[in-house]
């Protein structure tokens, strides 16, 4: 389980902008007190949030010129409430395609009575946000989990994820399932067994005491889709399968980093809202309500 | 289990940050070090794995599903003979519009439909209904004679061959003795219908039934009686009024273009009124929901109307040129006020005034009702006075209101009969489906069971052979067990041991959707046909239902009126076909080349999505454009060719000619498929009948309230629901539906829970004089306080390991009965008491 350190991605692409400036230092700054006063400053509260503040002022612009890094995508969700009829279509469609097991579902349907006399329920899917910010990554004792370079994907790498499960707890969205290692009764036996999950490109069959049982996983934004180049490609079925599927149209999904692409006029356009939004995570998932 | 912003709030968010970064301080001695860098390295690819198993491997074929009766087109991915994903099929109209237009808006044929289709929680869980541990591999042969429910069959697997054969011989047996009309034969009805009817006529049975009369054929009798045609549907992405009746489309799909084209609508600016006693999944999109008692809705409709003529609302140009029976309609609702009403429905006056001048006022607008009102013994006048409202507002088969379909696909000839099997077939059909005025070719399965099971009907039948139904569950009441226990012989073919199939002799395992044939035309606006086809091989090696039927006529020696062994013979071809599968595969052709395709299985097979979609597209005011010269030469006219009115047939109306249209101003419209020709709020033709109960049929769409009403010792109304995670009472043992619902639970309103001093997650016993249920409640606001339900198909005996013991059985709460107008199975009228366990 070795590591080979990798420069900071975020300070070297990091752009000329004042903000960001000031957190390249504040960086440093950390650095020179050590990793570990680092993440206990964190857990102290105080720093956070000044940290949270200062990156506020870039991830505000999303879409917009001012992105927060060089990456050459920044893929992402806008999901309209609205369109959403709580059918849990997404939810059955990534489970067939990522070949998950009982108990793991990337995106979860929720409905929430309204505070109103008839308790009318709003509706919405909620798949992992990829933050920006995710305090998923920091957590991870092993670096098994981290937000890649080129595209903002958060991703699981299942030869390193020892299951020890910080990041779920981490996660302030309830985006990451343990697989204890059930099945269904037809991917236990019958000719469905033997086809592998997609997931990573990496086609691993589902045995007993293989990968992923016992790892934390994730929605991945399907990013098995992706071509070399890290395209999407919605014509040839190359899309997120909760987002092919939908039955309301709902689950819009983009680059965010192309101001022609769809998510990012929506969110230009419309008043998305994220969740819990004080955190700082800066996820790029989005709702339109 | 998430929680949205409220109960997990930043405070606990850092809480949480710091017990698990104590963890990984602890930890960070492993790794050498935690930092908030990247942690960025590359994952490994499996090469071998894409080459075999990814996106190009393979085959993707396309086809149409059928987890209900919706027939979505899907796409298959289909990799060393296993499926391993389906997926929408972007050229079938079916997964993204009902409307033309809207389906066209930058299609290609590469790509299908501009935002691409769409299938629903059910289609994507096709593969756990087709690799189901629990599915029939073997035809099984009952050898314990005792059939009651619970009793243990003691199957005997058989051979394919001795199953057929055996069963074969019983039938045999009916025929050589004069007696085909003693078999009944109960079926599925979207999936092969037309050899199994084939079949019926051509042995000598009058008994074909369908599934429809247990669904929907009290709307289709309402619509019919009114414009003329049994299924219009609904332009939702033009209207800019919609209001539902008893209908959950949103959620209990059906068609997978609903809810695209309903939450389309209300972007457009549309308002979306839903008229039902819970508060649905569709009721939760709408801006208002109106919460009745069930079974009021005719009269909420009679009353909107009563304000609409009082206010003279209506739309007077087509109420004068389209709409017959305007005055006594008028005179007719004079007094139902909304004040009437509001003591009926419990819908405040003032309301139902407001959503008459909305509803009136705001144009385009629509009105629909589907099987709330329609499942109670006043459902198809209360659905009359509710499809009434369309002709007041004057948007019947127009832009944004309910549209009369182009339902033209493949062609189902007619076969006859050879003289034995035609003198059979000439009885009565067992469930006396003649005397419902407006019932339905699908039968009348309450009938059925009833006549059976007290011995009564003109008849005794002996067999009975049940294809992917299951009465024992889906029939109101509980005497199917004993009904089929009169019988000598229950031949079941299901994919699944349902808890019919328990109850039968012969098991015989059928396909799934995924490993057979068969043609759909859809539920859109103008003409496609769509192709279900194999994408693989049956997985037990078992002959598709079709070709069980094929094989059984052929056993039987089944001839048509010219001497020809029908089931051998290719009816396009010509030619005696001995392969089952080719067999069958030419009859589909035959349908085709004759019907509006015009082309054969194999071109329909290459078409983009195996989907034939007519060009020409939605044709609205249809009943405005003239019959064409041609169409018109030896015509017959049913009186003067100059009056208003005369009727136009291709033939005499004894000859059963099809209707061209009517005159009007000395020329012949296409007008509405009634007898006047026009839209009727008043039927005359109806005047004359009779209802099944002998009571004469009121020719106004008259508010009566149903029978059984709510009474002291059973104060609660029990109703049932759909929605999206299940179909019926077939998709329980489906382990990817079960994780989105996996049981149901009794809906109280908390008024009345607390009253009855019932808590949440109580169990209760649910009592009607019928019988008892234990059940789960869900306490919320989001059901009338008079009310009590839960979602339907639920409560399994059998089916399999998974679905056995999950929630609760209302049916069997219930009487076994039909409204006595259409036949109609009445799902929805059960009064109970709820007692604490």
């Amino acid at each position: 389980m070795t590591q080979q350190k990798k420069k900071d991605h975020q300070e070297t692409e990091i752009s000329d902008s004042v903000a960001i400036k000031t957190r390249r230092d504040f960086l440093k700054n950390l650095k020179d007190v050590g990793a570990c006063a680092l993440v206990t400053a964190i857990a102290s509260g105080g720093i956070m949030s000044s940290f949270l503040s200062m990156t506020d002022a870039v991830a505000s612009a999303p879409g917009g010129s001012r992105a927060l890094t060089k990456r050459k995508y920044r893929y992402g969700m806008v999901i309209d409430t609205r369109r959403c009829v709580g059918c849990k279509a997404c939810m059955v469609a990534c489970k067939v395609e990522n070949k998950t097991p009982p108990g793991v579902s990337y995106t979860i349907v929720s409905s929430h009575a309204l505070d109103r006399p008839d308790e009318k329920p709003v509706f919405t899917t909620k798949p992992c946000f990829h933050c920006e910010h995710p305090p998923c990554v920091d957590v991870c004792p092993v670096s098994a989990t981290f937000k890649r370079d080129q595209d903002g994907i958060v991703v699981v790498d299942y030869d390193r994820c020892i299951g020890c499960r910080y990041c779920i707890t981490a996660c302030p969205y309830g985006a990451r399932y343990f697989d204890f290692g059930e099945n269904y009764t037809m991917t236990e036996s019958g000719p469905f067994k033997k086809i592998p999950s997609p997931e990573y490109n990496q086609f691993r069959k589902r045995e007993e005491g293989s990968s992923p049982i016992g790892n934390v996983r994730k929605c991945t934004f399907c990013l098995h889709f992706q071509d070399a180049e890290g395209r999407y490609d919605k014509e040839s079925g190359r899309w997120p399968s909760c987002a092919k599927t939908c039955t309301g149209h709902a689950i819009f999904f983009g680059d965010f980093n192309d101001p022609e692409n769809e998510v990012a006029r929506l969110i230009r356009e419309r008043q998305p809202i994220r969740l819990k939004e004080e955190l700082g995570t800066q996820p790029n998932v989005y709702y339109l309500l | 289990m998430y929680v949205f912003d409220k109960k997990m709030g930043r405070r606990k968010f850092i809480k949480v940050m710091g017990a698990s970064v104590a963890g990984a301080v602890a930890s960070s001695a492993l790794t050498g070090c935690v930092s908030l860098g990247s942690k960025e390295h590359s994952i490994p690819t499996n090469e071998l794995g894409i080459k075999e198993w990814g996106r190009e491997a393979g085959e993707w074929i396309p086809s149409c599903c059928n987890m209900c009766g919706g027939q979505s087109g899907i796409l298959c991915h289909v990799v060393d003979g296993v499926v391993a994903k389906i997926e929408p099929n972007h050229w079938n109209p079916n997964n993204y519009s009902n409307i033309s237009s809207d389906f066209f808006d930058g299609y290609t044929e590469e790509y299908g439909c501009k935002d691409g289709g769409a299938l629903c929680p059910k289609g994507n869980a096709g593969i756990a209904q087709l690799y189901d541990s629990d599915r029939i591999k073997t035809p099984l042969k009952r050898t314990n004679p005792d059939r009651s429910p619970g009793a243990d069959p003691k199957w005997q697997e058989i051979s394919w061959d001795t199953a057929l054969n055996e069963i074969a011989d019983k039938l045999k047996t009916l025929y050589d003795a004069g007696e085909a009309h003693k078999l009944l034969w109960i079926s599925e009805d979207h999936s092969f219908t037309h050899i199994q009817g084939d079949f019926c006529e051509l042995f000598g049975t009058p008994n074909y039934s369908m599934h429809s009369n247990l669904c929907d054929v009290a709307r289709k009798a309402s619509f019919k009686t009114v414009l003329g045609h049994d299924r219009p549907l609904l332009d939702a992405l033009h209207s800019k009024y919609i209001l539902l009746f008893g209908w959950n489309p949103t959620s209990a799909i059906k068609w997978v273009h609903l809810p695209r084209i309903i939450t389309q609508g209300i972007e457009r600016g549309a308002k979306l009124v839903v008229v039902d006693p819970y508060l649905s999944d569709t009721a939760a999109k709408a801006q208002e929901w109106i919460s009745l008692r069930p079974g009021t809705d005719g009269a909420l409709a009679l009353a909107m109307g009563h304000v609409i003529v009082k206010e003279k609302l209506y739309d007077e140009e087509f109420v004068n040129t389209w709409v017959s029976g305007f005055e006594e309609y008028s005179q007719y609702v004079a007094d139902k006020t909304p004040q009437w009403a509001e003591q009926i429905t419990t819908v405040p006056a003032k309301t139902i005034e407001r959503i008459a001048r909305e509803l009136a006022t705001t144009k385009p607008a629509l009105v629909d009702v589907w099987s709330g009102p329609g499942q109670h013994t006043n459902g198809v006048q209360g659905g009359r006075a509710i499809v009434a409202l369309n002709a007041l507002i004057g948007t019947i088969d127009r832009p944004g209101g309910m549209v009369i379909p182009n339902k033209s696909g493949n062609k189902h000839g007619h076969v006859d009969a050879n003289e034995q099997a035609a003198l059979t077939g000439e009885n009565p059909r067992f469930d006396e489906l003649k005397k419902y005025p407006l019932g339905h070719k699908s039968g009348v399965y309450t009938r059925t069971f009833s006549n059976l099971e007290q011995g009564a009907g003109p008849y005794s039948p002996k067999m009975a052979v049940i294809v992917f139904q299951n009465p024992a569950m889906s029939v109101p009441g509980n005497l199917v067990p004993k009904a089929l226990a009169k019988l000598e012989t229950v031949v079941v073919i299901d994919t699944m041991l349902s808890e019919t199939a328990m109850l039968a002799d012969y098991v015989l395992p059928g396909t799934t959707y995924l490993e057979r044939y068969d043609l759909n035309t859809h539920w859109v606006t103008w003409p496609v046909l769509a192709l279900r086809q194999p994408v693989i091989k049956p997985l037990f090696g078992q002959p598709t239902e079709y070709e069980v039927v094929a094989a059984l006529g052929r056993r039987l020696k089944l001839t048509t009126k010219d001497g020809v062994e029908f089931f051998y013979r290719g009816p396009l071809s010509g030619e005696s076909i001995e392969h089952l599968t080719q067999w069958y595969e030419d009859y589909l052709s035959n349908e085709l080349v004759h019907g509006a395709p015009k082309i054969t299985l194999k071109e329909l097979k290459t078409l983009p999505g195996a989907v034939w979609v007519d060009r020409k597209g939605t044709e609205y005011e249809k009943y405005a454009k003239e019959v064409s010269a041609p169409k018109l030469v030896g015509a017959f006219y049913d009186g003067s060719s100059m009056q208003d009115g005369t009727g136009v047939y291709d033939k005499p109306k004894d000859q059963k000619g099809k209707r061209l249209g009517t005159v009007f101003g000395g020329k012949v419209l296409k007008s509405f498929d009634t007898p006047s020709g026009k839209v009727e709020l008043f039927a005359p033709s109806l005047a004359k009948k009779n209802d099944a109960d002998g009571q004469p049929v009121n020719p106004l769409p008259v508010y009566e309230p149903r029978q059984w009403q709510p009474n002291k010792e059973f104060p609660l109304y029990l109703i049932n629901w759909k929605e999206a995670s299940h179909t019926h009472t077939r998709s329980q043992n489906n382990p990817l539906l079960l994780e989105l619902k996996s049981d149901n639970r009794l809906v109280i309103h908390p008024d009345t829970a607390q009253s009855l001093g019932i808590g949440p997650e109580d169990d209760v016993w649910v009592e009607s004089s019928q019988g008892k249920v234990k059940a789960r409640v869900q306490i919320t606001r989001r059901i009338h306080p008079e009310v009590v339900g839960a979602q339907h198909g639920f409560g399994h005996t059998a089916l399999g390991k998974n679905a056995k013991g999950r929630g609760s059985a209302f049916g069997i709460l219930n009487r076994c009965l039909s409204d006595p107008l259409s036949g109609q199975a009445v799902h929805k009228e059960i009064c109970v008491r709820v007692v604490p366990v």
